[in-house]
């Protein structure tokens, strides 16, 4: 480690004004980005990756990093607000977020959800900073057996975030599931449930379509219900935002959470192939299994925006570790920024740290920059944003159905996701209706790949022989610790029924 | 004063047709911006060439060249969609390698289906090892790998997705070498198979050597031979395989098409652009830095090499056992 570069690359990013503008440009562009459903934080960075060729390198990551870390906490905006995640990063914000928007505390979960993510930036850029050459030596270990078990351990999460009904959690999962194995099988491209000719399909439902249509069309549908019905009921909220941070009793009584959401984030950010949206869910599954009141969650707390935020942002940091060290990229966006690397003639890889070395302290401090101009744009904005909750129904519902199919089309402009996103919203309300939570839907959709492609690899470099995953000491901790979360959850939420129902009964 | 405002009149008449026959018959193409499509996500390696091929190109038609990306289904709804656009000049698109493997996998869309303005890059496959395992085995040049592999018939490489174009080179690598290996799919790219190489989950990978390229440097990879004609000038250590006595040349390509049925006037335009534009200097820089390799082909050589790779690929993917008719 050298600390005179290191201190020396800090203090030439801060002090260039060049790369603190663009920074504070690209945390603006990335949290309205991120704030609307379907136009992504990798729309961003793409859009932008060609506007930053005439850049240095320097300014032009601090570009790009300030969308990636802008969206990631723009994301959130729009699932606490309007139930719909903004980014894939954000889907476990709104089992929190939005309950605490419907108690008429929208600006004050905006303002946990600001925090959170900017303290979770910080620590995952300072775990990066100081110990990305160890932890990329451990990145190597993780080959697609570990990956397989890794998979494994966030499908248990789906207990810790199914709701009251451990049993119809479970039928949501099996049906995000089965809905992955529609497409090309992903190992030999044989069809599965379609035609040649439905080229639509070919690599499944398009997920971005798809999380789009159950959460935002399908709110929208119900939303249409209540008014045709007459139970919608105009809330004007009267929410006096005082302060645009939280309060030093919140932060009391979130900074566990904020902390676990962070190590969490970073390490699972750091293992190549693995992104945000694995790591909120399995951050709020962690942390709600550990709560003093795990009955609490899923009412509208701020604990459980603390944990999903600070898990997403910390992943921002985790995500360069194998970035630039193996030059493999954990999600979307990172695959834009090795891209833009490449562009500038670094490739990043294990010659990285020997031979580029300025360039990496550079991002470091870059990153580091990035979520202080997050926490900037974020603080001026929370008043506007808040204010989103106030507007006429009938007004805010065509609006959100537009841009919604709007944002379902713009990711592959094919006309056919447009269809899958309405498909899903029927699906997602008709869920709804039914009190089936659709958080497991979307921890399947995400993991399902994920672990399909893993195990198919795993047994095909084994020759069938899975008995040999038993020698791996990292699979069989994941294994561990998947069986263990799972026991504990079925408990856990016996305990929170017979707590609920004891409360419902003195009410 | 009237035969003054006849001929006023006759002049103003006559300019106008002037005016008009300029746009019917003049060198006017092209009057607006040019819509480009590309069949890959943007930020990738297709993405960041072809926006920096628009930018030379539109230098040289005095027009915008705007990027669309249409993805999905591996390409294929952005190949099509190129050979469905209106056919006026003002929709192009670029096609790649996985073009010549579409037949095989079932669709009936070929690069019959464009007319063609001209191959822009090619990049050659190379065989890759991890080099602990090579010193292990006493590997050091492709005779001693096929040795190695003919002994030992099923090594494992990757070569990133199923049916994609480091995929089918393992094809290439065992009609060329009469040997047995077993391709493993990294669904998640090239990367993602260079560090299982790297970490010794599979034996090597058959990527370009630009992929592999900072594993190689750290020693980490060795690179046994390119599939190319000649040396590559990042790496002018590694030999050819021709230069072994293997004669094979396979790599991915790049070029740009067109919609069938265009007048000639645009499809000339639109391939001077293309062929000027391979040698503008800011282009050039710029595939340089993306480790891409510039290789241009006019639309008569391109058709000529499409049709051959179209041929070999589906041998190649048949040999794999990837076709499915």
């Amino acid at each position: 480690m050298d600390f005179q570069l290191l201190l020396s690359s800090y203090a030439s990013v801060f002090t260039n004004l060049q790369v603190v503008l663009m920074t504070l440009l690209g945390a603006f562009g990335g949290i309205l980005l991120g704030a609307i459903p379907g136009m992504t934080a990798t729309m961003g960075v793409a859009l932008l990756v060609p506007f930053s060729f005439g850049m240095d390198l320097i300014p032009a990551v601090g570009l790009l990093l300030g969308i990636y870390c802008g969206g990631m906490y723009g994301g959130s905006i729009s699932a606490i607000l309007i139930h719909t995640p903004g980014t894939p990063s954000a889907a476990a914000t709104l089992i929190d977020g939005y309950p605490m928007t419907q108690k008429g505390q929208g600006g004050y979960a905006l303002s946990v959800a600001m925090f959170s993510s900017f303290c979770g930036g910080i620590i995952g850029a300072l775990i990066m900073t100081f110990a990305s050459p160890v932890i990329a030596r451990a990145a190597m270990n993780f080959n697609s057996g570990e990956m397989f078990m890794l998979a494994v351990f966030g499908l248990s999460v789906i207990i810790a975030i199914s709701g009251r009904s451990v049993v119809k959690g479970l039928i949501s999962g099996f049906l995000g599931m089965t809905l992955c194995t529609v497409g090309l099988d992903p190992t030999n491209g044989l069809p599965r449930f379609i035609t040649r000719s439905q080229t639509g399909l070919y690599e499944g439902f398009a997920f971005i379509p798809a999380l789009i249509g159950m959460f935002a069309v399908a709110e929208v549908i119900a939303g249409v219900e209540r008014i045709v019905r007459g139970t919608e009921r105009h809330a004007v909220s009267h929410e006096k935002i005082t302060r645009v941070l939280p309060d030093g009793g919140t932060i009391g009584r979130i900074w566990p959470n904020i902390l676990s959401g962070a190590l969490i984030g970073t390490f699972v950010g750091a293992i190549p192939g693995a992104g945000g949206d694995i790591a909120v869910f399995v951050s709020y599954g962690a942390n709600k299994s550990f709560s003093r009141q795990p009955e609490k969650w899923g009412t509208g707390i701020p604990n459980g925006v603390a944990a999903t935020e600070s898990a997403n942002n910390g992943c921002s940091g985790g995500a360069m570790i194998p970035l630039l060290a193996l030059g493999v990229p954990g999600d979307a966006v990172t695959a834009v920024l090795l891209g833009a690397f490449i562009m500038k003639g670094i490739q990043p890889g294990p010659m990285m740290y020997v031979s580029e070395l300025p360039t990496v302290y550079g991002v470091f401090a870059a990153l580091m920059l990035a979520n202080l101009a997050m926490l900037l744009v974020g603080c001026a904005g929370v008043r506007f944003f808040a204010k989103i909750v106030s507007v006429e129904k009938t007004v805010l519902y065509p609006i959100i159905l537009v841009v919604s199919l709007l944002g379902a089309f713009s990711i592959n402009k094919n006309v056919f996701d447009l269809g899958v996103c309405v498909g899903f919203g029927v699906f997602g309300w008709l869920m709804n209706k039914y009190e089936f939570p659709l958080s497991p839907i979307l921890l399947t959709l995400i993991l399902g790949p994920m672990c399909e492609q893993n195990f198919v690899r795993y047994m095909n470099l084994n020759h069938g022989d899975f008995t040999r995953i038993f020698h791996s000491p990292i699979a069989m901790t994941f294994l561990g610790l998947a069986v263990l979360s799972i026991l504990y959850s079925i408990w856990n939420q016996g305990r929170i029924n017979r707590l609920q129902a004891a409360e419902a009964e003195r009410a | 004063m009237k035969s003054l405002k006849k001929v006023l009149a006759l002049t103003l008449v006559m300019l106008m047709v002037l005016a008009l026959a300029g746009t019917v018959y003049g060198k006017d193409y092209p009057k607006k911006d040019v819509y480009v499509i590309c069949p890959w996500g943007a930020g990738g390696g297709t993405d960041v060439c072809l926006r920096a091929l628009c930018q030379a190109m539109g230098e040289e038609l005095g027009v915008n060249l705007t990027v669309d990306n249409i993805t999905g289904g591996g390409g294929i709804v952005g190949h099509q969609a190129i050979a469905n656009a209106e056919p006026d000049g003002y929709n192009i698109g670029m096609i790649t390698f996985e073009l010549s493997t579409y037949l095989s996998l079932g669709t009936e869309l070929t690069w019959e289906n464009y007319d063609l303005l001209g191959r822009v890059n090619t990049d050659a496959a190379a065989l890759s090892v991890n080099a602990k395992w090579a010193a292990d085995n006493g590997i050091t040049d492709l005779a001693s790998f096929v040795a190695y592999a003919k002994a030992h018939p099923g090594i494992q490489l990757g070569g990133s997705s199923n049916a994609s174009v480091w995929h089918i080179a393992g094809g290439y690598l065992e009609e060329a070498t009469g040997i047995d290996v077993e391709m493993i799919t990294y669904q998640t790219g090239a990367a993602a198979a260079v560090k299982a190489a790297a970490s010794g989950e599979i034996a090597g990978v058959t990527v370009s050597l630009a992929e592999a390229s900072s594993f190689l440097q750290s020693g980490t990879l060795v690179c046994l031979g390119v599939m190319d004609a000649e040396r590559n000038a990042k790496f002018p250590n590694v030999p050819t395989f021709r230069e072994q006595g293997v004669d094979v040349i396979y790599g991915t390509w790049r070029g740009m098409g067109a919609p069938k049925g265009m007048s000639a006037e645009a499809l000339a335009a639109l391939r001077e652009a293309v062929a000027k534009a391979c040698q503008n200097k800011t282009f050039v820089e710029a595939m340089a830095n993306l480790g891409q390799t510039i290789s241009y082909l006019d639309a008569a050589e391109y058709g000529a090499f499409l049709k051959n790779n179209a041929e070999a690929v589906a041998a190649s993917m048949k040999a794999l056992g990837l076709n499915q008719d």
